[in-house]
């Protein structure tokens, strides 16, 4: 067993699934440790926030220190924030639409184009042929360009206690900075916020935890199924043979999504915990592994050290433990890790269905699809709620899959190439 | 083809065998459940909903209909009767309607999308990992892990990745549905074209997927296969080489129909995932509205049907290639 | 002197490693076989003697490559022909090979007589299915196989029977040489005798003219051939005629090898091959001298030097030895 070991991580493949599934894992357990918040803690007011660094307006407004920067392209990118080219079109337009000259009007020069604009605009006059909406947009253009161009501070005024009436506490000049690291509240959130206004990022690692853990328990449940039915079936044959092979058969054709789907639905919801979900899927998807252990077993079942072991009036569990296991074990392991990334990914299809665990405290993978879907992150554009989560799926299983083909080949030597 | 009959019959048995039981399961998976699971579900139902009445009058027919408050024996004959005669009762969730005319209507849309999907995406991947085994080199090297990863990507992965790249970005495609929402299923031109652009990428997604899987199968097929021993002497013998990689190809090709009939049960699962990102009036949605609106007659009749769907489809492979493969009628024979 | 069927000169083939590296696994290899002869070729696994049966169809593919040399079948130069026309005029007509693994050589997916189709029609698209099946009854009824055996598919078919029926399928087209390469070697001793029975018929019946056998088993060989070539490490070491090789060698390696056939059991033989120590050299790095000095029990210091020719010592006799024959003789009479 060490030496295969040994062998194995001399194939790359095997070492590249590797690396990528221990890189995983060490992150699954790391960050919850150095990031603390609880992973479905509501902390957004609103949807979909984009991914990004979320700085306090009020203290930096109220910052201890300020810093008097002069950047000579600063008033330009306020500007540019502000006034995009496509609204610089839209207001020529506008304008042309109007009755001024296409020839005096510079979409480019920003101070003649807002001059124009605050001269001749006028939000109640009806241009010919506009629509409604059309009309609100230059409304809302009108609104985010008045006072682009002024140079002046923002006054800040605080309200007297007393009175109610507002008194100038100080002003904010254009110039004005301040360090983020100076400012106390700053959430750095990389992955946005989902629907319902949580970090993605931490929920998603969290998810990644709670899948593995599914899809491990599954794994066992799966593996030590099938591999004590394939044992019986290949080691002791005849009648327990017929029943195994013909109930085998019958969970092959017959889809183990539906068995999901059936089974996660008559538990009822309040039942469904991620173990509970776990064990459901480790029930329903053992067939492949029993399948093929028994395939190995009958072929091992003949081998001279196995017929020695039998004459020498070895019991039929000693027989199976110390000739049989030992020389199934890497093909086990294989059968292993291939039920892990197929519980983890048959998680997130039952909880797409809406039919996954249900939690109030932890998130998985397949969860956060399902409310990526159900909220339409996809049709809206919101990558950051479904993209990290396919990602981390199609890591996991795609580095499972290079460790069982890097196995498949130290163990099968037909297949290397 | 008297091993063929023989071969058949065995088939057709073991078809009939796994229907009876795939029926029973679907009868008593749910009756095993603690408590009554309709009783259950109209109870929590009924507190949120204002027509709590209605669903009280469902729930007494349903009662009636399947017995649910009589011993599980007796319900049984209740449900294979009612079974016989179509009679699978009505939908909570879109009274008054019956569960057949909701799954029956949904039927066609999954069948016309995931039997092709599958069919192609088993042809297309066969033959480039054919030709990946055959041409090896550099061809051999880019596709072969862009099937890997292709074929590790969850069906509804794939979905989303089209969805969002040729329908919310390059707005070639709708984004979801079957048809446009502006038109009702008819048999005009209109309908029709737009049921085609509709079911592109639904269609691709399964189709890709499937590739993934088929090519790497078939590529360490037809690399066993390339190197039998019949190979060298077949071109030892004088026999030309495209005739060889004849041999090769369909003897590469058995072992992956009956590798398509093995794994056409878990393809229609996911296909039916893919479903419901898109929306597509098949099964699969019909399936998550049934579970949104926890309704029960619907979601154990629709799971009954994908069963029988699968393995027919099993049973149909299974057929064909013991018309393919002449060591069936051979073996059987004796 | 009777008619030389087969003649080979200075034959070189090679493989191309994956890592581009030249392996020159028959290295200047020369034969001839006469009319009704058949020829015995012995050695370790290994040591060329499959790639050598392979070289000598003429007909090659990766990672297998022609380098230099002459083949001459009956007169016909057979090397440098283009393959397409060494395919259509040459393989299955002239030459035939029976593979290591006949269990496996037949398509299972073909009727027997559809593979014969497809063979012969390789070589003459105008032949009717017909004429090709009297022609295949006929084969099968003189080389004594059942004609049925035709219209099964070889998975219908018992191992021996497997096993002859791909001799027919070779010989269908009566080719003048016949390579076999270790044709018994997976059968069980009752389908043994019946293949080699079967092969020592093929010249009685004038389906073949001569023949190559390729076998580690040296009894065999000693009851087959008349005269048997031994290979060490993609070389020529030893020729002589089948009881001068076996009984009494020249070549120290020889000497090793033979050593073997007079131990009746089976199952001793492996234990015996492994009696000469060391294993055979690295051909991606052939060494300068004697490619057999490192195992070799009378290694002299200039062994090590330059590359040793193949003596000729009359009789057709010829061995890969710097020391003389008679001194040889002395070492092996004493030494023993």
């Amino acid at each position: 067993m060490q030496y295969s070991l040994r062998q194995a991580f001399r194939s790359g493949k095997f070492v590249t699934g590797f690396a990528l599934f221990a890189a995983m894992l060490v992150i699954v357990i790391v960050y919850p440790l150095i990031i603390t918040y609880p992973p479905l803690q509501i902390i957004a007011q609103g949807t979909f926030f984009p991914p990004g660094i979320y700085v306090s307006t009020y203290d930096s407004v109220n910052a201890p220190t300020t810093y008097t920067l002069n950047l000579d392209d600063a008033a330009a990118k306020r500007i540019a924030s502000k006034l995009k080219a496509e609204d610089r079109t839209a207001m020529k337009e506008w304008l042309v639409a109007a009755g001024i000259p296409e020839s005096e009007i510079d979409a480019a020069d920003t101070a003649k184009l807002l001059a124009q604009w605050e001269a001749n605009y006028d939000p109640k006059k009806q241009v010919a042929g506009m629509t409604f909406a059309r009309s609100r947009y230059f409304q809302r253009v009108n609104t985010s360009i008045s006072g682009l161009l002024s140079s002046e501070g923002a006054i800040l005024a605080t309200k007297a206690p007393d009175t109610g009436a507002l008194q100038q506490a100080g002003t904010v000049k254009q110039t004005d900075y301040v360090n983020v690291s100076e400012i106390p509240n700053v959430r750095l959130l990389p992955l946005g916020t989902d629907n319902f206004g949580r970090d993605v990022l931490t929920e998603l690692i969290r998810a990644a935890g709670v899948s593995l853990e599914i899809g491990l328990v599954a794994g066992i449940i799966a593996t030590l199924i099938g591999l004590t039915l394939g044992l019986l079936a290949g080691y002791v044959g005849g009648v327990v043979d017929d029943v195994i092979v013909f109930i085998t058969n019958l969970f092959t054709v017959i889809p183990g999504l539906v068995l999901l789907i059936l089974i996660s639905f008559s538990l009822g919801q309040d039942k469904r915990g991620p173990v509970t979900i776990a064990a459901v899927i480790g029930l329903t998807y053992w067939v492949w592994t029993a399948r093929s252990v028994r395939a190995q077993v009958i072929s091992l079942r003949n081998r001279d050290h196995v017929n020695l072991s039998k004459l020498s009036g070895h019991s039929i569990p000693h027989i199976i433990i110390n000739d049989i296991l030992p020389y199934i074990a890497s093909y086990v392991i294989m059968a292993f890790i291939l039920q892990i990334s197929s519980a983890i990914l048959a998680e997130a299809s039952l909880s797409i269905l809406g039919l996954g665990p249900r939690t109030t405290d932890v998130p998985t993978l397949g969860l956060m699809m399902n409310w990526a879907m159900i909220y339409q992150a996809h049709l809206l554009q919101k990558w950051w709620a479904y993209l990290p989560v396919l990602v981390t799926i199609a890591m996991i299983t795609f580095s499972m899959n290079l460790m069982i083909t890097g196995l498949d080949q130290v163990f099968n030597p037909a297949l290397r190439d | 083809m008297k091993g063929y009959r023989k071969y058949f019959l065995n088939k057709l048995g073991w078809f009939a065998i796994t229907f009876v039981f795939a029926f029973l399961l679907n009868f008593i998976l749910p009756r095993l459940m603690p408590g009554d699971p309709v009783a259950a579900i109209v109870a929590r139902q009924a507190q949120g909903m204002s027509n709590s009445s209605g669903v009280q009058a469902i729930y007494q027919q349903y009662t009636e209909l399947f017995g649910t408050d009589k011993p599980l024996l007796e319900q049984f004959f209740l449900y294979v009767r009612n079974a016989l005669q179509g009679n699978f009762g009505f939908s909570f969730s879109q009274y008054p309607r019956t569960v057949t005319s909701v799954v029956g209507s949904a039927i066609w849309w999954t069948v016309v999308l995931q039997f092709p999907a599958i069919i192609v995406g088993w042809i297309i991947g066969n033959m480039l990992g054919a030709l990946a085994a055959y041409i090896r080199g550099g061809f051999d090297k880019v596709l072969m892990p862009v099937a890997i990863f292709v074929s590790n990507f969850p069906a509804f992965g794939m979905a989303i990745f089209l969805l969002v790249i040729f329908g919310v970005g390059a707005k070639w495609f709708p984004t979801s549905g079957g048809y446009g929402f502006d038109l009702i299923p008819s048999f005009t031109p209109k309908f029709l074209w737009s049921a085609i652009v509709h079911y592109q990428l639904p269609f691709w997604s399964l189709v890709l997927i499937a590739i993934g899987g088929q090519a790497i199968g078939m590529r360490s097929m037809s690399i066993y296969e390339l190197n039998a021993d019949y190979v060298k002497y077949s071109r030892f013998m004088g026999i030309k080489d495209r005739k060889i990689v004849g041999y090769v190809f369909r003897n590469a090709m058995l072992p992956q129909i009956t590798g398509l009939a093995l794994a056409i049960g878990t393809m229609v699962g996911g296909a039916l995932i893919a479903e419901i990102v898109f929306s597509y009036p098949g099964l699969g949605t019909i399936m998550l509205s049934a579970v949104m609106g926890r309704d029960y007659p619907l979601i154990s009749f629709a799971t009954l049907i994908i069963t029988i769907m699968a393995l027919l489809a099993n049973f149909i492979i299974e057929i064909l290639y013991g018309f393919i493969d002449p060591r069936i009628k051979a073996t059987q024979a004796d | 002197m009777a008619n030389v069927v087969l003649e080979v000169k200075d034959l070189t083939t090679k493989y191309i490693t994956r890592f581009r590296e030249d392996v020159y696994a028959v290295d200047h290899v020369s034969l001839k076989v006469e009319e009704g002869k058949s020829l015995g070729i012995a050695g370790e696994s290994g040591c060329g003697k499959s790639t050598l049966a392979l070289s000598l169809m003429g007909y090659y593919f990766p990672p297998l490559y022609y380098t230099s040399g002459e083949i001459i079948i009956d007169g016909k130069v057979i090397s440098g022909m283009k393959p397409d026309d060494v395919r259509k005029s040459v393989l299955g007509t002239e030459i035939a090979y029976i593979p290591q693994a006949a269990m496996n050589a037949l398509n299972p997916t073909r009727k027997i007589i559809n593979f014969i189709e497809d063979v012969i029609l390789a070589h003459d698209p105008t032949e009717n299915k017909k004429f090709i099946y009297d022609l295949a009854r006929a084969s099968f009824e003189i080389l004594g196989l059942p004609p049925e055996v035709l219209q099964k598919y070889p998975v219908e078919l018992s191992g021996g029977m497997k096993q002859r029926t791909v001799i027919a399928v070779s010989v269908i087209l009566r080719p003048k040489v016949l390579i076999a390469d270790e044709p018994s070697s997976a059968l069980d001793v009752t389908s043994q005798k019946m293949v080699i029975k079967m092969l020592r018929s093929l010249m009685d019946t004038g389906f073949i003219k001569a023949m190559i056998f390729i076998t580690h088993e040296l009894p065999l060989l000693y009851n087959v051939t008349d005269d048997i070539m031994v290979m060490y490490a993609g070389q020529i070491v030893e020729q002589a005629a089948a009881r001068e090789a076996v009984f009494d060698p020249l070549h120290p390696y020889s000497k090793g090898l033979m050593g073997s056939i007079i131990v009746p059991e089976a199952g001793l033989r492996d234990v015996k091959l492994a009696a000469i120590p060391g294993v055979p050299p690295n051909l991606k790095k052939p060494p300068a001298g004697c490619r057999f000095a490192e195992r070799c029990k009378y290694v002299r210091a200039e062994c090590k030097v330059t590359a040793v020719p193949l003596y000729a010592v009359g009789n057709g006799r010829a061995y890969r030895c710097i020391l003389a024959e008679q001194v040889l003789r002395e070492a092996y009479a004493h030494g023993q």
